[in-house]
């Protein structure tokens, strides 16, 4: 077990005072069980001598006590249990978002969306099951067992050797039948679990495309085929389970056997009575129905181990050398009025995982207001140089400065508040047309929504839908490929970004409407923002001050239009 | 909330099984749950009395086999439990699925995240009904009345209070029940939106970090999952009273009979071995019924989650049949219009979307052996009318191609590419030969060279497509909407802006190379805003009823 699983387990369970309570009325709860049993069997066996019934009362009040105390503290442990272990489930939760915060998006983009669900609902529900199915019932039975066990020996301590050999016999047989058998089945069961809800949402999510194509029958059968494999690992495991539960069903006749026997040489010789050897009969019932807490403690801690594991490794421990990290004492960049001047020298990117540089030797300088057009074919490094421009990537070789201010000495959130990007495939929450634009500047008015929708070409169609309330569904599928990508422009307006990387803003729009569009965003901008428009298609060069070309992931040519006039103040 | 989906029993085989070797089962645990009973009531008494070592041996040997013979049915209920939770969810999920390939184009009320939650962590909440909630209730049915039985034979009394005590828990738990499935729904209606809620999460996760939101959404996560927990708790407190309750029966009823008992031994009015006989079976009267309350939540997801599987199966049915074949509007007499078994032609189309007119009643027709551009402004329904010639979303109107009208299943006569690649895991060629795995490797080249595709055909993709640029996946996609139209000799090929990721070169490249796609005898119908493949197309039709 590796001490990153070691800390996401402990990080599990919950500060003691709050699974102390549910400890505490667990093994309240037993030591009632087990006090009720011997309660009745005394009552009965001193019953059967008939007594004066004066020396029955105490007996009956207390099988009575027993009886309720039995069933209230079970309650009060239920509760108290299942909300420690709900307390801890967000700690969980968030600790796993924190850790994949620093990858994202370029460290984590090949995580399947599929299983990354399947990790997160499945793995991290499993934890909670640390304190809930595993600490808790392991201490509260040891509790009661111990304490059961001692008060049997103080009465007959061959009774007591022998329920208590039943009970480590059992137990220890259990535990290594659960080990020898489930530990394989166990370990592929998560795992499994992952890939067959990949394999499901891979399938649910091209579905339109797999029956076009008659492929969605292979498919289903390979989600079968899964679900059988699950089957089959499942069942293994079931099979060892019952084997140990088979034990532990056992183990109460069995410990009955080995205390009567015990017990019976000294009922003969009278140094125990009749009351008494009803007790160390019936009490071995008991305590076998609380050791019967035990086992499924320990595979319920060996499941939570195993999600605890992946959890470990969903998202890399360490951030890639291709991604920014952020320094511990960042810079700042000095306050200034206009957009800050942007400069690349000799700059070198890669992705994480991919063999070779999709960058290398870029000089760039923007200056402030100036309008850039990046064109190139497709793969040429365009998206590479967005990337690198808000800090999504390392600069690798070189050095990327902002006011003379080195990035590297910047935190990456610092970077993007002055450089915004529009994303070339971007995203929309699956909420109403005001939440996706007001988490760009969550003080925007109505008005000011309704605004800058007008300005990005999306006026008519708000209308038409029924204003800002109008949900754009879930990955944006009530809208279309182009007006999502206006969407992503009015957000990135309202965000105000002074310098503004606009990845392929016009590839889903109309020829006829990509020249107005741009001209109505630039215009929009203002001339005081620094825009660079990336595009493999052809723009009016009217629209921009400089054209630099990409290929190869290397500038191989630049022409300036009117070079000098726009260089700014 | 009913204890057991009459639907499950009816549309399952594997359920029915798991029920009749569970009676079974329930009888041998019965039986061997008596024995050990008499078996130590003898023994205590025995002993207490000075019994023969003979009778004393037998008795042991009886509880002996007793105990294994139970331990052997626990084992049983196990494996069987299991089995039956696994092929009753491959049922379902085969089930499921098939109906969903009917609603390629979705289902309303039913979003992508919502049905793989069912699918998957959705339909395992049957496990523990099979595992753990089902056997009890089927021990609860058939053990308890032996053991109430065997009770009554031994102490008529004693047999009356648990007569009396036992009903009265059903009726408190059907009571606590009915209060706990309106909880128990919302419950799993906040699972599903926090699994939703974290896709949406991860999958804006870098448009948040752009805005500077990604940080914000922790303290968002930790309160979906705060309010998760608020919801699960007034659940439990809820659903963990039904286990209060027939747990605090069995063991007042325990306190009962033992009290009883012991008052009616004082006065000599009966034997110690029935006593104790009676003492060691009360609480197992109860257990199973305890055990039920115990996975009383179990089952209560079980439940949910079946009924939620069964209403997307109706919707998946119901919507199926609402969308098969072509509804004519009424009067429309297209039919009698349609040309002489050439190309494609449409008359009176009329599609809709979410109950919103879409495309309002076009006609048009391209012959064969022409490049056709579907034009119109973003969201003016090019990519729902590719839906409906697909047979995806229902239309009315009628749409022929080479004289026969196309019916739901379009697709068997088209290739197509949408509007995204939708890529899946695998290499190229597997992606391009999706479908149509056994055709002439020829097909390969042939459609690899028409979309231009440039990357070696053995480069193997990550899921969803992952590792190629935009433009690379855009024509993979093409390659295979291509190779499909040759493998299988079809007439039509729908292109979905197919230059979207496109420079100008490979944009003039496609454009004649879809050309002469058609001239060998074949439509190619293109959605495009491109004014260069525009100029290319021998027929240009445009969604927009303004230019009808």
């Amino acid at each position: 077990m590796s001490d990153r699983t070691r800390s996401v387990l402990r990080t599990s369970i919950p500060p003691l005072r709050r699974l102390l309570p549910s400890v505490l009325f667990g093994a309240a709860s037993g030591g009632s069980v087990v006090a009720l049993i011997a309660c009745s069997a005394w009552l009965i066996a001193r019953a059967a001598e008939q007594p004066p019934v004066l020396y029955l009362s105490l007996a009956i009040v207390g099988v009575r006590a027993f009886a309720l105390g039995r069933a209230v503290f079970r309650y009060l442990e239920r509760l108290t249990g299942h909300d420690a272990a709900f307390r801890q489930l967000a700690e969980i939760r968030t600790g796993v978002f924190e850790r994949m915060l620093p990858v994202a998006p370029d460290g984590i983009a090949d995580l399947r969306r599929g299983e990354l669900l399947a990790r997160f609902t499945g793995d991290v529900d499993e934890l909670q099951n640390v304190p809930l199915r595993a600490v808790q019932p392991v201490a509260s039975a040891s509790v009661v067992l111990v304490a059961a066990v001692v008060g049997v020996s103080s009465v007959s301590p061959g009774s007591a050797l022998a329920i208590a050999g039943c009970l480590v016999a059992g137990l220890g047989a259990t535990v290594l039948v659960q080990r020898a058998v489930a530990a394989r089945a166990e370990r592929r069961l998560a795992p499994l679990r992952g890939e067959l809800q990949a394999a499901v949402v891979e399938h649910v999510q091209s579905l339109d495309m797999l029956v076009a194509f008659d492929a969605a029958a292979a498919s289903r059968r390979r989600i079968e085929r899964l679900g059988e494999r699950l089957a089959q690992h499942t069942r293994a495991n079931a099979s060892a389970a019952g084997a140990a539960a088979a034990l532990m069903a056992a183990i109460g006749g069995f410990a009955v056997a080995a205390s009567l026997t015990a017990g019976q040489s000294l009922l003969a010789e009278g140094r125990i009575d009749g009351p008494t050897f009803a007790v160390l009969c019936l009490v071995p019932l008991a305590i076998a129905e609380i050791a019967a807490a035990l086992p499924p403690a320990v595979t319920a801690w060996r499941l939570a181990r195993v999600s605890a594991e992946r959890v470990a490794s969903a998202v890399p421990d360490e951030v890639p050398a291709e991604l920014p990290a952020a320094p511990l004492e960042p810079d700042v960049v000095p306050a200034t009025d206009g957009p800050p001047r942007l400069t690349l020298r000799a700059v070198g990117a890669a992705w994480p995982g991919s063999r070779g540089a999709a960058l290398s030797g870029i000089d760039l300088e923007l200056a402030p207001g100036e309008r850039v057009l990046v064109r190139g074919p497709s793969g040429s490094g365009k998206t590479t140089l967005a990337h690198v421009l808000v800090r999504f990537l390392d600069v690798a070789d070189g050095s990327y400065l902002i006011d003379g201010v080195d990035t590297a000495r910047l935190d990456p959130s610092e970077v993007r508040r002055l450089v915004g990007l529009v994303e070339q495939s971007p995203w929309l929450f699956d909420e109403d047309v005001r939440q996706n634009l007001l988490f760009a500047r969550d003080t925007a008015s109505d008005d000011e929504l309704v605004d800058v929708l007008a300005r990005v070409g999306l006026g008519d169609w708000l209308a038409e839908r029924g204003g800002l309330g109008a949900k754009v569904g879930e990955r944006g599928a009530l809208v279309s490929g182009g007006q999502a990508q206006r969407h992503a422009l009015a957000r990135a307006m309202l965000a105000g970004f002074p310098v503004l990387v606009l990845d392929e803003p016009t590839a889903n729009v109309d020829r006829e409407r990509a020249d107005s569009l741009l001209r109505e965003l630039l215009g929009a901008a203002g001339a005081d923002r620094t825009v660079v428009l990336i595009s493999h298609t052809p723009v009016d060069p009217s629209l921009v001050d400089r054209i630099v070309t990409i290929d190869g992931g290397r500038l191989v040519g630049e022409a300036g239009r009117e070079p000098a006039t726009r260089v700014a103040p | 909330m009913k204890p057991l989906d009459p639907r499950l029993v009816r549309r399952s085989r594997a359920a029915r099984g798991f029920l009749v070797a569970g009676g079974a089962l329930a009888v041998v645990q019965a039986a061997a749950t008596i024995a050990i009973a008499w078996a130590i009531a003898g023994l205590v008494s025995g002993l207490i009395d000075g019994m023969p070592i003979d009778e004393v041996r037998l008795l042991l040997a009886l509880l002996v086999c007793g105990a294994t013979v139970r331990a052997l049915g626990a084992w049983g209920w196990e494996v069987v439990g299991s089995s039956g939770a696994m092929r009753v969810k491959g049922e379902l999920r085969s089930d499921l699925l098939a109906a969903l390939e009917r609603r390629p184009a979705g289902i309303a009320g039913f979003p992508t995240a919502r049905i793989a939650t069912l699918l998957g962590p959705g339909v395992d909440a049957l496990d523990d009904y099979f595992g753990r909630y089902l056997p009890q209730l089927v021990l609860t049915v058939v053990a308890t009345p032996a053991c109430i039985a065997a009770a009554w034979i031994a102490d008529p009394l004693s047999g009356l209070v648990l007569v009396i005590v036992l009903p009265l828990t059903p009726v408190f738990m059907a009571l606590i029940g009915m209060a706990t499935e309106r909880v128990q729904r919302r419950q799993w209606d906040s699972l599903s939106t926090l699994s939703r809620g974290f896709l949406e999460v991860v999958g804006g996760l870098s448009t948040l970090l752009l805005y500077g939101r990604a940080q914000r959404q922790v303290g968002r996560i930790r309160a979906v999952t705060d309010d998760y927990r608020k919801h699960t708790m007034k659940v439990l407190r809820v659903t963990f009273l039904s286990g209060f309750t027939l747990e605090l029966a069995a063991s007042l009823s325990v306190a009962l009979v033992a009290v009883s008992i012991g008052l009616r031994l004082v006065s000599g009015d009966m034997a110690l071995a029935a006593g104790i006989f009676v003492l060691v079976l009360a609480p197992e009267v109860f257990l199973p019924l305890r055990n039920v309350g115990a996975a009383f939540h179990a089952s209560a997801a079980g439940v949910t989650a079946a009924a939620d599987a069964f209403e997307l199966l109706e919707a998946a049915e119901g919507a199926g049949d609402e969308a098969s074949p072509i509804q004519h509007a009424p009067g429309s007499g297209a039919r009698g219009r349609s040309t002489a078994g050439e190309g494609l032609a449409l008359a009176g189309v009329t599609v809709r979307r979410d109950e919103r007119v879409v495309i309002d009643g076009r006609s048009f027709a391209v012959p064969t052996g022409r490049l056709a551009a579907v034009v119109g402004e973003s969201g003016s329904g090019k990519s729902t009318l590719f839906a409906a010639l697909l047979g995806f979303v229902p239309h009315e109107g009628v749409i022929e191609l080479e004289g026969r009208e196309l019916d739901g299943h379009g697709f068997d006569r088209i290739a197509w590419a949408g509007q995204t690649p939708t890529l899946v895991a695998g290499t190229v060629e597997m992606n391009v030969r999706l479908g149509d795995e056994s055709a002439d490797p020829a097909f390969l080249d042939t459609a690899l060279r028409v979309a231009g595709v440039d990357v070696p055909a053995d480069r193997r993709l990550g899921p969803g497509g992952s590792g190629l640029s935009g433009g690379q996946a855009q024509r993979v996609a093409i390659a295979r909407a291509v190779h499909r139209l040759l493998a299988r000799d079809l007439p039509l090929l729908l292109l979905d802006e197919p230059t979207s990721a496109q420079d100008a070169s490979r944009e003039a490249e496609l454009a004649a190379e879809l050309r002469g796609l058609a001239a060998t005898g074949r439509i190619v119908l293109v959605a495009t805003h491109r004014p260069e493949l525009m100029a290319v197309a021998d027929v240009v039709v445009s969604t927009e009823a303004a230019h009808v």
